[in-house]
Protein backbone atom coordinates (compact mmCIF):
# COMPACT_ATOMS: atom_id res chain seq x y z
CA UNK A 1 0.00 0.00 0.00
CA UNK A 2 1.22 3.33 -0.88
CA UNK A 3 0.70 6.77 1.46
CA UNK A 4 -1.62 7.78 -2.27
CA UNK A 5 -3.88 4.65 -1.48
CA UNK A 6 -4.00 5.09 2.82
CA UNK A 7 -4.92 8.48 2.29
CA UNK A 8 -7.90 6.80 -0.26
CA UNK A 9 -8.95 3.87 1.76
CA UNK A 10 -9.17 6.70 4.83
CA UNK A 11 -11.13 8.61 2.50
CA UNK A 12 -13.58 6.09 1.54
CA UNK A 13 -13.63 4.42 5.05
CA UNK A 14 -15.32 8.05 6.72
CA UNK A 15 -17.99 8.08 4.19
CA UNK A 16 -18.73 4.43 4.93
CA UNK A 17 -18.36 5.23 8.33
CA UNK A 18 -20.93 8.41 8.28
CA UNK A 19 -23.41 6.33 5.92
CA UNK A 20 -23.14 3.66 8.57
CA UNK A 21 -23.84 5.29 11.17
CA UNK A 22 -26.65 7.43 10.11
CA UNK A 23 -28.53 4.39 8.58
CA UNK A 24 -27.67 1.65 11.30
CA UNK A 25 -25.44 -0.69 9.10
CA UNK A 26 -22.01 -1.37 8.80
CA UNK A 27 -19.94 -0.15 5.91
CA UNK A 28 -19.00 -3.04 4.63
CA UNK A 29 -21.45 -2.14 1.63
CA UNK A 30 -19.23 0.57 1.19
CA UNK A 31 -16.06 -0.78 2.27
CA UNK A 32 -15.82 -4.33 0.18
CA UNK A 33 -16.69 -2.90 -2.92
CA UNK A 34 -14.21 0.30 -2.87
CA UNK A 35 -11.47 -1.66 -1.67
CA UNK A 36 -11.51 -4.45 -4.19
CA UNK A 37 -12.47 -2.65 -7.27
CA UNK A 38 -10.63 0.56 -6.31
CA UNK A 39 -7.48 -0.65 -4.65
CA UNK A 40 -7.00 -4.30 -5.89
CA UNK A 41 -7.18 -5.43 -2.45
CA UNK A 42 -8.22 -9.71 -2.60
CA UNK A 43 -11.55 -10.19 -1.30
CA UNK A 44 -10.70 -11.86 1.86
CA UNK A 45 -8.53 -8.96 3.48
CA UNK A 46 -11.23 -6.75 1.93
CA UNK A 47 -14.12 -8.77 4.38
CA UNK A 48 -11.55 -9.30 7.16
CA UNK A 49 -11.59 -5.35 6.92
CA UNK A 50 -14.97 -4.51 7.05
CA UNK A 51 -15.59 -6.67 10.06
CA UNK A 52 -13.03 -4.48 11.32
CA UNK A 53 -15.08 -1.47 9.63
CA UNK A 54 -18.61 -2.85 11.36
CA UNK A 55 -17.21 -3.12 15.00
CA UNK A 56 -15.78 0.88 14.40
CA UNK A 57 -18.98 1.65 12.93
CA UNK A 58 -21.29 0.71 16.23
CA UNK A 59 -18.75 1.82 18.36
CA UNK A 60 -18.15 5.26 17.17
CA UNK A 61 -21.00 5.94 16.82
CA UNK A 62 -22.73 4.22 19.79
CA UNK A 63 -20.57 6.31 22.71
CA UNK A 64 -22.90 9.24 21.29
CA UNK A 65 -26.23 7.34 20.66
CA UNK A 66 -26.23 5.83 24.52
CA UNK A 67 -25.23 9.03 26.03
CA UNK A 68 -27.76 11.22 23.89
CA UNK A 69 -30.56 8.37 24.91
CA UNK A 70 -31.08 7.54 21.07
CA UNK A 71 -30.16 4.02 21.56
CA UNK A 72 -32.57 1.57 23.42
CA UNK A 73 -29.60 -0.60 25.71
CA UNK A 74 -33.14 -2.94 26.39
CA UNK A 75 -34.33 -3.63 23.15
CA UNK A 76 -30.81 -3.61 21.61
CA UNK A 77 -30.19 -6.84 24.81
CA UNK A 78 -33.05 -8.52 24.63
CA UNK A 79 -32.68 -8.48 20.66
CA UNK A 80 -29.52 -9.75 20.99
CA UNK A 81 -30.21 -12.71 22.58
CA UNK A 82 -31.99 -13.73 19.39
CA UNK A 83 -29.21 -12.62 16.97
CA UNK A 84 -25.99 -13.87 18.90
CA UNK A 85 -27.50 -17.53 19.43
CA UNK A 86 -28.97 -17.37 16.17
CA UNK A 87 -24.82 -15.80 14.78
CA UNK A 88 -23.75 -19.50 16.57
CA UNK A 89 -26.47 -21.70 14.78
CA UNK A 90 -25.66 -20.32 11.69
CA UNK A 91 -21.59 -21.07 11.94
CA UNK A 92 -22.25 -24.41 13.09
CA UNK A 93 -24.95 -24.91 9.97
CA UNK A 94 -22.53 -23.21 7.44
CA UNK A 95 -21.44 -26.62 6.05
CA UNK A 96 -25.21 -27.97 5.33
CA UNK A 97 -26.84 -25.25 3.92
CA UNK A 98 -26.34 -24.02 0.63
CA UNK A 99 -25.56 -20.33 0.72
CA UNK A 100 -26.78 -19.54 -2.91
CA UNK A 101 -30.62 -20.36 -1.58
CA UNK A 102 -29.41 -18.00 1.16
CA UNK A 103 -28.43 -15.19 -0.48
CA UNK A 104 -31.62 -15.32 -2.47
CA UNK A 105 -33.90 -15.70 0.05
CA UNK A 106 -32.15 -12.09 1.87
CA UNK A 107 -32.07 -10.53 -1.53
CA UNK A 108 -35.76 -10.73 -1.68
CA UNK A 109 -36.86 -10.00 2.05
CA UNK A 110 -34.72 -6.71 1.68
CA UNK A 111 -35.70 -5.80 -1.60
CA UNK A 112 -39.76 -6.58 -0.06
CA UNK A 113 -38.74 -4.14 2.82
CA UNK A 114 -37.59 -1.40 0.83
CA UNK A 115 -40.91 -1.04 -1.14
CA UNK A 116 -42.23 -0.94 2.05
CA UNK A 117 -39.68 1.71 3.61
CA UNK A 118 -41.22 3.81 0.59
CA UNK A 119 -44.55 3.49 1.82
CA UNK A 120 -43.55 4.71 4.66
CA UNK A 121 -41.90 7.62 3.54
CA UNK A 122 -44.22 9.84 4.16
CA UNK A 123 -44.75 8.63 8.22
CA UNK A 124 -42.41 10.52 10.41
CA UNK A 125 -43.77 8.70 14.07
CA UNK A 126 -45.32 5.43 14.17
CA UNK A 127 -49.17 5.60 14.89
CA UNK A 128 -48.91 3.06 17.94
CA UNK A 129 -47.35 3.90 21.43
CA UNK A 130 -49.38 1.49 23.44
CA UNK A 131 -47.14 -1.93 24.90
CA UNK A 132 -48.43 -5.25 23.76
CA UNK A 133 -48.56 -7.38 27.07
CA UNK A 134 -45.27 -9.49 26.03
CA UNK A 135 -43.81 -5.80 25.57
CA UNK A 136 -44.46 -4.52 28.75
CA UNK A 137 -43.42 -8.05 30.25
CA UNK A 138 -39.83 -7.46 28.53
CA UNK A 139 -39.84 -3.70 29.35
CA UNK A 140 -39.58 -2.58 25.71
CA UNK A 141 -41.02 0.92 26.10
CA UNK A 142 -39.35 3.91 26.27
CA UNK A 143 -38.72 7.55 24.76
CA UNK A 144 -36.26 9.31 22.98
CA UNK A 145 -35.56 12.96 22.72
CA UNK A 146 -36.11 13.97 19.62
CA UNK A 147 -33.91 16.85 18.36
CA UNK A 148 -36.16 18.02 15.35
CA UNK A 149 -39.19 17.92 16.82
CA UNK A 150 -37.70 19.71 20.41
CA UNK A 151 -39.87 17.05 22.03
CA UNK A 152 -39.60 13.70 23.72
CA UNK A 153 -41.31 11.28 21.45
CA UNK A 154 -42.67 7.86 23.29
CA UNK A 155 -42.48 4.36 21.94
CA UNK A 156 -43.75 1.01 22.87
CA UNK A 157 -42.64 -1.92 20.67
CA UNK A 158 -44.94 -4.06 18.32
CA UNK A 159 -44.85 -7.52 16.67
CA UNK A 160 -42.56 -8.83 19.28
CA UNK A 161 -42.40 -12.58 18.62
CA UNK A 162 -41.83 -11.05 14.89
CA UNK A 163 -39.27 -8.75 15.88
CA UNK A 164 -37.68 -11.45 17.60
CA UNK A 165 -37.79 -14.27 14.60
CA UNK A 166 -36.77 -11.82 12.45
CA UNK A 167 -33.37 -10.62 14.44
CA UNK A 168 -32.72 -14.51 14.89
CA UNK A 169 -33.14 -14.92 11.50
CA UNK A 170 -30.81 -11.99 11.20
CA UNK A 171 -27.96 -13.91 13.10
CA UNK A 172 -28.08 -17.19 11.49
CA UNK A 173 -27.63 -15.38 8.19
CA UNK A 174 -24.94 -13.32 9.88
CA UNK A 175 -23.28 -16.36 11.42
CA UNK A 176 -23.77 -18.35 7.71
CA UNK A 177 -22.72 -15.94 4.94
CA UNK A 178 -20.43 -14.06 7.36
CA UNK A 179 -22.18 -10.54 6.87
CA UNK A 180 -23.15 -8.04 9.28
CA UNK A 181 -27.01 -8.39 8.06
CA UNK A 182 -27.18 -4.30 9.67
CA UNK A 183 -29.99 -3.68 7.47
CA UNK A 184 -32.34 -6.53 8.33
CA UNK A 185 -32.05 -5.46 12.16
CA UNK A 186 -32.98 -1.68 10.79
CA UNK A 187 -35.70 -3.55 8.93
CA UNK A 188 -36.84 -5.58 12.04
CA UNK A 189 -37.10 -2.88 14.33
CA UNK A 190 -38.44 -0.38 11.74
CA UNK A 191 -40.79 -2.49 10.04
CA UNK A 192 -41.82 -5.30 12.47
CA UNK A 193 -41.34 -3.75 15.57
CA UNK A 194 -42.54 -0.14 14.58
CA UNK A 195 -40.35 1.58 16.92
CA UNK A 196 -39.03 5.25 15.49
CA UNK A 197 -36.89 5.49 12.70
CA UNK A 198 -34.12 6.97 15.09
CA UNK A 199 -34.11 4.96 17.30
CA UNK A 200 -34.17 1.65 15.23
CA UNK A 201 -30.97 2.99 13.26
CA UNK A 202 -29.08 3.87 16.46
CA UNK A 203 -30.25 0.61 18.77
CA UNK A 204 -29.04 -1.74 15.24
CA UNK A 205 -25.68 0.13 15.82
CA UNK A 206 -25.38 -0.68 18.92
CA UNK A 207 -26.00 -4.33 18.29
CA UNK A 208 -23.95 -5.07 15.06
CA UNK A 209 -20.98 -4.60 17.12
CA UNK A 210 -21.51 -7.33 19.16
CA UNK A 211 -22.97 -8.99 16.86
CA UNK A 212 -19.92 -8.51 14.38
CA UNK A 213 -17.62 -9.16 17.57
CA UNK A 214 -19.06 -12.79 18.07
CA UNK A 215 -17.84 -14.03 14.58
CA UNK A 216 -14.15 -11.81 14.08
CA UNK A 217 -12.37 -14.71 16.03
CA UNK A 218 -12.93 -16.52 12.62
CA UNK A 219 -11.21 -14.13 10.42
CA UNK A 220 -8.46 -12.94 12.82
CA UNK A 221 -7.82 -16.96 13.36
CA UNK A 222 -7.43 -17.48 9.09
CA UNK A 223 -5.37 -14.60 8.61
CA UNK A 224 -8.35 -12.39 7.21
CA UNK A 225 -7.60 -9.40 9.28
CA UNK A 226 -4.92 -7.36 7.92
CA UNK A 227 -3.74 -4.05 9.70
CA UNK A 228 -2.54 -2.73 6.99
CA UNK A 229 -5.45 -2.31 5.00
CA UNK A 230 -7.81 -2.35 8.60
CA UNK A 231 -5.49 0.47 10.16
CA UNK A 232 -6.37 3.03 7.71
CA UNK A 233 -10.25 1.74 7.59
CA UNK A 234 -11.05 1.92 10.82
CA UNK A 235 -9.50 5.03 11.46
CA UNK A 236 -11.69 6.66 8.21
CA UNK A 237 -14.72 4.71 9.68
CA UNK A 238 -14.16 5.75 13.35
CA UNK A 239 -13.59 9.42 11.92
CA UNK A 240 -17.12 9.26 9.64
CA UNK A 241 -18.94 7.73 12.64
CA UNK A 242 -18.30 10.20 15.04
CA UNK A 243 -19.49 13.25 12.53
CA UNK A 244 -22.65 10.53 11.88
CA UNK A 245 -23.67 10.41 15.18
CA UNK A 246 -23.79 14.23 15.70
CA UNK A 247 -26.18 14.60 12.83
CA UNK A 248 -28.46 11.81 13.28
CA UNK A 249 -30.40 13.77 16.54
CA UNK A 250 -31.21 16.85 14.39
CA UNK A 251 -32.25 14.89 11.37
CA UNK A 252 -35.99 13.84 10.76
CA UNK A 253 -36.94 10.29 11.02
CA UNK A 254 -37.80 10.68 7.32
CA UNK A 255 -34.67 11.92 6.57
CA UNK A 256 -32.70 8.92 8.06
CA UNK A 257 -35.12 6.80 6.52
CA UNK A 258 -34.42 8.25 3.00
CA UNK A 259 -30.31 7.72 3.24
CA UNK A 260 -31.41 4.28 4.33
CA UNK A 261 -33.82 3.33 1.99
CA UNK A 262 -30.81 3.56 -1.01
CA UNK A 263 -28.63 1.49 1.07
CA UNK A 264 -31.36 -1.20 1.41
CA UNK A 265 -31.67 -1.33 -2.18
CA UNK A 266 -27.98 -1.68 -2.98
CA UNK A 267 -27.45 -4.52 0.06
CA UNK A 268 -30.53 -6.08 -1.51
CA UNK A 269 -29.26 -6.13 -5.23
CA UNK A 270 -25.95 -6.92 -4.07
CA UNK A 271 -27.19 -10.19 -1.82
CA UNK A 272 -29.74 -11.17 -4.76
CA UNK A 273 -27.02 -11.18 -7.47
CA UNK A 274 -24.49 -13.36 -5.51
CA UNK A 275 -27.56 -15.57 -4.66
CA UNK A 276 -28.25 -15.95 -8.28
CA UNK A 277 -24.35 -15.92 -8.83
CA UNK A 278 -24.17 -12.52 -11.41
CA UNK A 279 -21.27 -10.36 -10.80
CA UNK A 280 -22.03 -7.36 -9.14
CA UNK B 1 -27.52 2.88 39.62
CA UNK B 2 -29.55 5.24 38.05
CA UNK B 3 -30.65 4.93 34.41
CA UNK B 4 -28.86 8.33 33.98
CA UNK B 5 -25.06 6.59 35.60
CA UNK B 6 -25.71 3.78 33.42
CA UNK B 7 -25.66 5.34 30.21
CA UNK B 8 -22.82 7.43 31.25
CA UNK B 9 -21.00 4.33 32.25
CA UNK B 10 -21.39 2.65 28.53
CA UNK B 11 -20.82 5.79 26.65
CA UNK B 12 -17.74 5.93 28.85
CA UNK B 13 -16.12 2.72 28.25
CA UNK B 14 -16.73 3.10 24.72
CA UNK B 15 -15.24 6.38 24.35
CA UNK B 16 -12.27 4.76 26.25
CA UNK B 17 -12.12 2.21 23.55
CA UNK B 18 -12.22 3.37 20.95
CA UNK B 19 -9.83 6.45 21.94
CA UNK B 20 -7.29 3.80 22.99
CA UNK B 21 -7.87 1.88 19.77
CA UNK B 22 -7.53 5.21 17.54
CA UNK B 23 -4.38 6.24 19.32
CA UNK B 24 -2.96 2.84 19.10
CA UNK B 25 -3.68 2.34 14.96
CA UNK B 26 -2.94 6.16 14.38
CA UNK B 27 0.84 5.46 16.09
CA UNK B 28 1.31 2.18 14.14
CA UNK B 29 0.29 4.20 10.60
CA UNK B 30 2.74 6.95 11.83
CA UNK B 31 5.75 4.07 12.97
CA UNK B 32 4.99 2.67 9.28
CA UNK B 33 5.69 5.95 7.72
CA UNK B 34 9.02 6.62 9.61
CA UNK B 35 9.78 2.40 9.59
CA UNK B 36 7.41 -0.02 7.30
CA UNK B 37 5.49 -2.08 8.97
CA UNK B 38 7.85 -4.38 9.83
CA UNK B 39 10.40 -2.06 11.46
CA UNK B 40 11.17 -1.26 15.11
CA UNK B 41 10.75 1.98 16.53
CA UNK B 42 13.26 0.86 19.02
CA UNK B 43 15.86 0.07 16.77
CA UNK B 44 14.95 -3.97 17.26
CA UNK B 45 15.53 -5.95 14.28
CA UNK B 46 12.48 -5.90 11.87
CA UNK B 47 9.70 -8.57 12.35
CA UNK B 48 9.69 -11.76 9.63
CA UNK B 49 5.85 -12.91 10.45
CA UNK B 50 2.95 -11.93 7.78
CA UNK B 51 1.14 -8.90 8.94
CA UNK B 52 -1.73 -10.86 9.70
CA UNK B 53 -0.85 -13.01 12.34
CA UNK B 54 -1.93 -11.63 15.59
CA UNK B 55 0.42 -14.46 17.57
CA UNK B 56 3.46 -12.47 17.20
CA UNK B 57 1.70 -9.29 18.80
CA UNK B 58 3.06 -9.37 22.34
CA UNK B 59 7.17 -9.70 20.82
CA UNK B 60 6.15 -7.15 18.42
CA UNK B 61 5.00 -4.80 21.09
CA UNK B 62 7.93 -5.37 22.91
CA UNK B 63 10.13 -4.63 19.96
CA UNK B 64 7.52 -1.37 19.04
CA UNK B 65 6.91 -2.22 15.86
CA UNK B 66 4.26 -0.43 13.97
CA UNK B 67 2.68 -3.59 12.94
CA UNK B 68 2.28 -4.49 16.59
CA UNK B 69 1.12 -1.29 17.46
CA UNK B 70 -1.90 -1.06 15.02
CA UNK B 71 -2.44 -4.95 16.07
CA UNK B 72 -2.97 -3.85 19.42
CA UNK B 73 -5.20 -1.16 18.40
CA UNK B 74 -7.48 -3.49 16.58
CA UNK B 75 -7.49 -6.12 19.30
CA UNK B 76 -9.15 -2.96 21.82
CA UNK B 77 -11.26 -1.94 18.88
CA UNK B 78 -12.49 -5.75 18.78
CA UNK B 79 -12.74 -5.83 22.95
CA UNK B 80 -14.55 -2.83 23.06
CA UNK B 81 -18.09 -4.31 22.65
CA UNK B 82 -17.25 -7.72 24.57
CA UNK B 83 -16.74 -5.18 27.59
CA UNK B 84 -19.54 -3.48 27.29
CA UNK B 85 -21.85 -6.21 27.25
CA UNK B 86 -19.71 -7.28 30.34
CA UNK B 87 -20.38 -3.92 32.30
CA UNK B 88 -23.85 -3.77 31.03
CA UNK B 89 -24.64 -7.16 33.36
CA UNK B 90 -22.94 -5.45 36.45
CA UNK B 91 -24.95 -2.24 35.70
CA UNK B 92 -28.48 -3.49 35.42
CA UNK B 93 -27.83 -5.56 38.55
CA UNK B 94 -27.17 -2.68 40.07
CA UNK B 95 -30.00 -0.89 38.62
CA UNK B 96 -31.79 -4.04 40.58
CA UNK B 97 -33.38 -5.32 37.13
CA UNK B 98 -32.57 -8.81 37.54
CA UNK B 99 -34.39 -9.86 34.27
CA UNK B 100 -32.22 -7.39 32.15
CA UNK B 101 -29.02 -8.65 34.16
CA UNK B 102 -29.69 -12.50 33.13
CA UNK B 103 -30.30 -11.48 29.50
CA UNK B 104 -27.38 -9.64 29.55
CA UNK B 105 -25.77 -12.63 31.03
CA UNK B 106 -26.51 -14.58 28.02
CA UNK B 107 -25.60 -12.41 25.91
CA UNK B 108 -22.39 -12.64 27.17
CA UNK B 109 -22.11 -16.29 27.53
CA UNK B 110 -23.30 -16.56 24.01
CA UNK B 111 -20.82 -14.09 22.84
CA UNK B 112 -17.99 -16.00 24.79
CA UNK B 113 -19.14 -19.34 23.59
CA UNK B 114 -19.04 -18.16 20.15
CA UNK B 115 -15.05 -16.70 20.10
CA UNK B 116 -14.61 -20.26 21.41
CA UNK B 117 -16.70 -22.06 18.93
CA UNK B 118 -15.92 -20.49 16.24
CA UNK B 119 -12.74 -20.44 14.95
Amino acid sequence: MTVGSDVGIFAISLVAGLIGSLAGVGGGIVVIPALTLLFGVDIRLAIGASIVSVIATSSGAAAAYVRDRMTDMRIGMFLELATTSGAVMGALLAAAVAPSFLYVLLGIVLLFSAVQQVLRLGEELPPKTEASPLAARFRLVGSYPDGRLGREVPYAAQRVPLGFALMAGAGVVSGLLGIGSGALKVVAMDGAMRLPMKVSSATSNFMIGVTAAASVGIYLGRGDVDPTIAAPVALGVLAGATVGARILPRLSNRNVRLVFLPVLVVIGLQTLARGLGVGL
Amino acid sequence: MTPDRFRILVSGILIVGVTTSAVLIAAGFVGSLLVGWEGSLSGAAAGTGATTDFGALITDLLAIRPIGLAQAGLVVLIATPVVRVAASVVAFALEGDRLYAAITLAVLAILLTSLVVLR
